[in-house]
């Protein structure tokens, strides 16, 4: 590579990280500025204390790893399908799973507080209409990181050698695809685990505890606190989804037969 | 007895024929390959044994069981892939195991059976490597011992050699063959490649547009093929339109040059065309010796293969091509000579259309 390449690389990578790090730096710096004069943890010691923070945080954990649970049951078996049985709908497919960015959020959520808050559908008040909702938004995402991990492997030849060793779809799908898109799945799952701990429309007026519309209501109310707030919430997701990536790789050969 | 009967099967796709009134019965033990061009439906004719497509028409049988409609992971059926399919995320062993796993047999037995396929495939060190540390013919032998763990009814082979390089091709035939002869299991291979199936089959069944064009041994396959397409598929022919002179005494004409073949010309009356072909090999210089045909002929080009001197030459105004072994001490013929080229009335044959 040219020198003049190289060093132009090195100016676009620091700015990215400037890009993203400085924000992140100057929220923290802020949130150690509460007591007057000095740089204290005093912010962070008073969000820990406030019951709301705990419960509206672990409640957006809580959900988050229901979001992903549904999505894979719901995506894996569906991008594999299409993918194995149905290629021609594939491009539909795909535009279904991309109107979550075309719908707005706001009214997506009157949609779903309209058709379920009267019978037949009487679920308005149950934390599965969250989770289906979260599951719905985070379906671009997780669908297509999936998708992607399909496309690395040869589904059909995959599939057929299962099936001439005796092996039925559950144990195809459970035992030979998903192992080897676990990676995919793994950033899809990252994705929709930040798309729910900072999702505030859904779980505020499905009147539900999480974490953003904590947070928002701690801006209306506190200077340092809320950014206090979210450098936990950068913290503890990115802890949470450590131990995910932790659990989920297993040994190294087995990811990089994946591929 | 038969073991493997396919009956009046035909397949179509979206209303073309793929595969049209396909019968053929396989003995126990035999190998038998389908040779022929892409999309002669050589592949789809497999895969309706292995159960991943469903004829159109026509039944499969094993044993005398009509297993046309069964599932493909209800039939004791072993196939390898081309892309030799083995599960990344196991090891070699998991993958040798896992059909035996699925019939949930005792963890001692798979153990046992594991052992004796890595053995079969000489590659008992290798059980627990993943398939990414393999070579590509190791992961075929992988994906060969993981079918025979099974101890399936028939074997499937579905181009199993395309993806290696030609050296290990030839060593890995040869092994397959070896292995299918020891477990005397009963095989179906398809190719595209005329050597490989000429090398490795009891019979070969060569395709054309879906339809069978000849059943035979290798032997019958190449010395006395039935049709034209049979005849230029399989090795290098020359070709020519010819008259029938006398169907009694079996004499055609070619360019004016008198020939008599061996052939029954039954049928056939004096001036009808008929497509004859000789073999380059079965061609040869009459100052060497003389046989029952011969033709005056110009020297147009030599090409030095190796083993094999190839010749070219015309004869009235048809190109031939002679093959004759490469002999040191033989003098060859120069570009231009005039020769005369023999051979036996067994070597003309009269190709059906």
């Amino acid at each position: 590579m040219k020198r003049g390449g190289k060093v132009w690389s090195w100016f676009w990578m620091i700015l990215g990280i400037l890009y993203f790090f400085l924000p992140l730096v100057a929220t923290f710096l802020f949130s150690l500025r509460a007591k007057k004069g000095i740089l204290s943890f005093l912010a962070y010691s008073e969000l820990f204390k406030d019951s709301s923070f705990i419960k509206g945080f672990s409640y957006s954990i809580l959900w988050g790893f229901l979001t992903i649970i549904v999505g894979i049951l719901i995506f894996v078996p569906t991008a594999y399908w299409v993918r194995l049985r149905v290629p021609q709908f594939r491009t539909a497919v795909e535009f279904i799973t991309l109107l979550p960015f075309v719908i707005p959020a706001i009214v997506f959520v009157f949609g779903l507080v309209r058709t379920f808050s009267q019978p037949p559908f009487l679920i308005v008040d149950s934390p599965l209409l969250l989770v289906a909702g979260y599951t719905v938004l985070s379906m671009p995402y997780m669908y297509r990181s999936i998708d992607t991990g399909l496309r690395s492997i040869d589904v059909q030849t995959l599939t057929e050698a299962g099936q001439s060793l005796g092996a039925g779809w559950g144990t195809i799908l459970f035992r030979i695809i998903l192992p080897n898109i676990r990676v995919a799945i793994l950033s899809g799952a990252f994705l929709s685990f930040a798309i729910v701990i900072g999702e505030y429309i859904l779980a505020q007026y499905l009147a539900k505890p999480a974490f953003a519309p904590y947070l928002a209501y701690l801006i209306q109310q506190k200077a340092y606190e809320p950014a206090a707030a979210t450098i936990i919430s950068f913290a503890l997701t990115w802890a949470c989804m450590g131990i995910i990536n932790l659990f989920g790789r297993g040994q190294e050969g087995q990811i990089a037969g994946g591929h | 007895m038969t073991h493997l009967s396919l009956v009046n099967v035909c397949k179509q796709f979206a209303g073309a024929s793929a595969v049209c009134d396909f019968n053929l019965d396989v003995e126990k033990g035999e190998f038998v390959s389908f040779l022929g061009p892409s999309g002669c439906g050589k592949t789809t004719t497999l895969r309706m044994i292995a159960g991943f497509e469903v004829p159109t028409t026509g039944k499969v049988t094993i044993d005398d069981v009509d297993i046309t409609s069964k599932a493909p992971n209800q039939r004791n059926v072993g196939m390898v892939f081309q892309a030799y399919a083995l599960f990344p995320n196991m090891t070699v062993a998991q993958n040798i195991g896992f059909g035996l796993q699925i019939r949930k047999e005792p963890k001692g037995a798979i153990k046992e059976r594991v052992e004796e396929m890595l053995s079969l495939i000489h590659l008992e060190k290798k059980g627990n490597s993943y398939p990414y540390q393999l070579s590509g013919g190791q992961q075929q032998r992988v994906a060969l011992a993981r079918a025979l763990a099974n101890r399936p009814q028939v074997l499937l082979l579905d181009e199993p050699l395309s993806a290696l390089d030609a050296k290990i091709r030839v060593s890995l035939r040869a092994e397959i063959r070896a292995i299918q002869r020891k477990l005397g299991i009963t095989a179906i291979y398809v190719t595209h490649d005329q050597e490989e199936a000429l090398s490795i089959s009891d019979r070969i069944v060569v395709m054309f547009e879906g339809k069978i064009e000849q059943v035979g041994s290798p032997f019958e396959i190449y010395n006395f093929p039935k049709t034209a397409f049979v005849a230029s598929f399989v090795g290098t022919l020359n070709t020519a339109t010819a008259e029938v002179l006398d169907p009694a005494e079996r004499l055609i004409t070619m360019d004016g040059v008198r020939l008599q073949s061996a052939e029954v010309m039954e049928g056939l009356n004096k001036g009808d065309k008929v497509s004859i072909a000789i073999r380059p090999e079965r061609l040869s210089f009459s100052a060497l010796e003389k046989k029952a045909n011969l033709m005056d002929c110009t020297i147009e080009n030599i090409t030095f293969l190796g083993s094999v001197v190839r010749i070219q030459v015309t004869i009235g105004s048809t190109r031939f091509y002679m093959d004759t072994f490469n002999n040191p001490f033989l003098e060859l013929p120069k570009i231009g000579d005039r020769e005369q080229v023999t051979c036996s009335r067994e070597a003309v044959l009269v190709l059906k259309a």
